[in-house]
């Protein structure tokens, strides 16, 4: 059965002459809770990018359940399901307008839409603000939108980039039971996060991307035994960086 | 309707949902200026400048008037929705959708087109209420019409996809568009004009299409139909071969 995310070499380096991925390779098993941790400008949000058509890698090759991100790209972009980190949501919309058009935007048929807007509406606590504009919603209500449209048209690879980012502890807890349930369900999940809590609780496997090259792989224990450290947090310091690790160490203490 | 058609529909939807949110900005503002040049070019030069060509005045008027409120217009909208769109990052949605490069730009071209056409007609039925304006040529009338807008929607998609700050969009609106579209003969003929300005206005691609939006109306052309119009499909076949490799290229859409 084809992997649910292969990477392969990829290479990204932009015009200014910036790589930000440098011969990246990994795999993600389908049914998969994999996450990707790694500092500010790792390159976690490149990769994601050529995975989904928003970054084109300058040589290696990228697949989503055997399709070919660029040559096949229609296939391959129908199987993911985005959740970015930036909440990129188009004021002119309203919050039901925002889950329609994306699935119209994957070819879903009215009937089904408004079916699924619905379901999801309700399942993100959203109903009661569907005619409201984008623009209107608080930060954890536009965060919840933003996994709601990345879901919208069922993906089989759902990327998750830094979801829980600035939310508070209760819609932290809701998104990972959310990820959890559907990752149960079949659907693949890719996580980036700065939080190692996170990746350890959710996650079956974890890789370490540091400056454009993933650094290390493996399961929490796995990375902890193989670098001889006790713990995730460990392994991570001894591949990332102490720097990265104390601020982000520290965000989530303070929640 | 297949799943290819819902994704077009979609993409189309959004754009002319965009401009229909909006109306007092983007077709009750436009309207207005109409009225108020037809009040002023009318009832003011009117009284004093009886006639053009063996032509009423305010008849010779209008036609230019319909051409600008569609070039403006078709321009304006798609070059402000795509900035607006690069601005929030919400494009994303649609970029990292199934959407083919051509589905993507000429979605993002008839969202203008429509606007353009909205206040062109709207223009066409006020004016046929206040003067009695004929349409002598309608089989060069309608292709100049959709060729006028179709090239300044694409002109639109063009600046909007390069533009990186509304100042850019501005700029080619104000510097470029407004005084090539005056000074194109859309008030005056340009055979009154004194030399070198009525040598000068032949090198205006505008006064062409003027010119052929005034036979289509009115019977009337200073230059040669057959030229201007394939002059005009020229043109408009180059810039969307143009946009089409730069939306293939993902052109300062994608990274």
């Amino acid at each position: 059965m084809s992997k649910a995310l292969n990477v392969e070499d990829l290479v990204k380096r932009y015009p200014t002459g910036v790589e930000a991925l440098r011969g990246v390779s990994l795999e993600i098993a389908p049914g998969e809770l994999f996450a990707l941790l790694g500092p500010n400008g790792a390159g976690k949000s490149t990769l994601i990018h050529c995975a989904t058509g928003l970054a084109q890698p300058t040589s290696g090759a990228i697949q989503v359940f055997g399709h070919d991100a660029i040559r096949d790209y229609s296939e391959a972009r129908q199987a993911v399901g985005l959740a970015p980190q930036e909440l990129n949501l188009d004021w002119f919309l309203t919050v039901e307008e925002t889950l329609d058009y994306h699935a119209g935007y994957f070819g879903m048929p009215k009937r089904e839409r408004r079916e699924r807007t619905k379901e999801l509406l309700e399942t993100f606590s959203l109903t009661e603000k569907s005619d409201e504009r984008t623009r209107t919603l608080s930060g954890g209500m536009k965060r919840r939108l933003i996994l709601a449209r990345a879901m919208m048209h069922r993906p089989r690879l759902l990327i998750l980039d830094e979801p829980t980012a600035g939310v508070d502890v209760e819609l932290r807890l809701e998104l990972w039971h959310y990820v959890q349930r559907i990752n149960q369900e079949g659907t693949s999940i890719l996580l980036t996060t700065h939080y190692l809590e996170e990746a350890e609780q959710l996650c079956d496997r974890i890789a370490f991307i540091n400056d454009g090259q993933i650094v290390g792989e493996g399961t929490s224990s796995e990375l902890a035994a193989r670098y001889g450290v006790d713990s995730l947090e460990d392994a991570y310091l001894a591949l990332v960086g102490r720097k990265e690790l104390s601020r982000s160490h520290a965000e989530v203490t303070a929640i | 309707m297949s799943p290819a058609q819902i994704r077009f529909a979609t993409l189309w939807r959004r754009e002319v949902n965009r401009f229909m949110k909006i109306k007092k900005q983007t077709l009750g503002a436009p309207l207005l200026e109409t009225f108020l040049y037809i009040s002023v070019f009318g009832a003011a030069l009117g009284s004093r400048i009886k006639e053009l060509h063996g032509i009423e005045y305010i008849v010779f008027v209008i036609p230019g008037l319909i051409m600008m409120a569609l070039a403006i217009n078709s321009f304006a909208n798609n070059a402000s929705s795509i900035l607006q769109q690069k601005f929030q990052g919400a494009i994303q949605d649609q970029l990292s959708s199934p959407a083919s490069p051509l589905e993507l730009l000429l979605a993002f071209t008839f969202g203008g087109f429509m606007r353009g056409l909205i206040v062109a007609g709207l223009t066409f039925i006020v004016a046929s209420l206040l003067v009695d304006l004929p349409v002598d040529h309608v089989l060069v009338l309608i292709p100049s019409l959709f060729l006028v807008g179709f090239f300044f929607s694409q002109l639109g998609v063009l600046t909007g996809v390069r533009a990186e700050q509304f100042d850019d969009v501005a700029f080619v609106q104000t510097f470029v568009l407004t005084p090539l579209i005056f000074l194109g003969g859309v008030f005056y003929s340009a055979t009154l004009l004194p030399e070198p300005f009525e040598t000068l206005t032949h090198f205006n691609p505008i006064y062409y299409m003027i010119n052929l939006i005034r036979y289509g109306f009115v019977g009337f052309s200073e230059v040669s139909v057959a030229l201007s119009l394939l002059a005009l499909t020229a043109a408009t076949a180059a810039l969307f071969a143009v946009n089409l490799r730069l939306f293939s290229k993902g052109y300062k859409l994608r990274a």
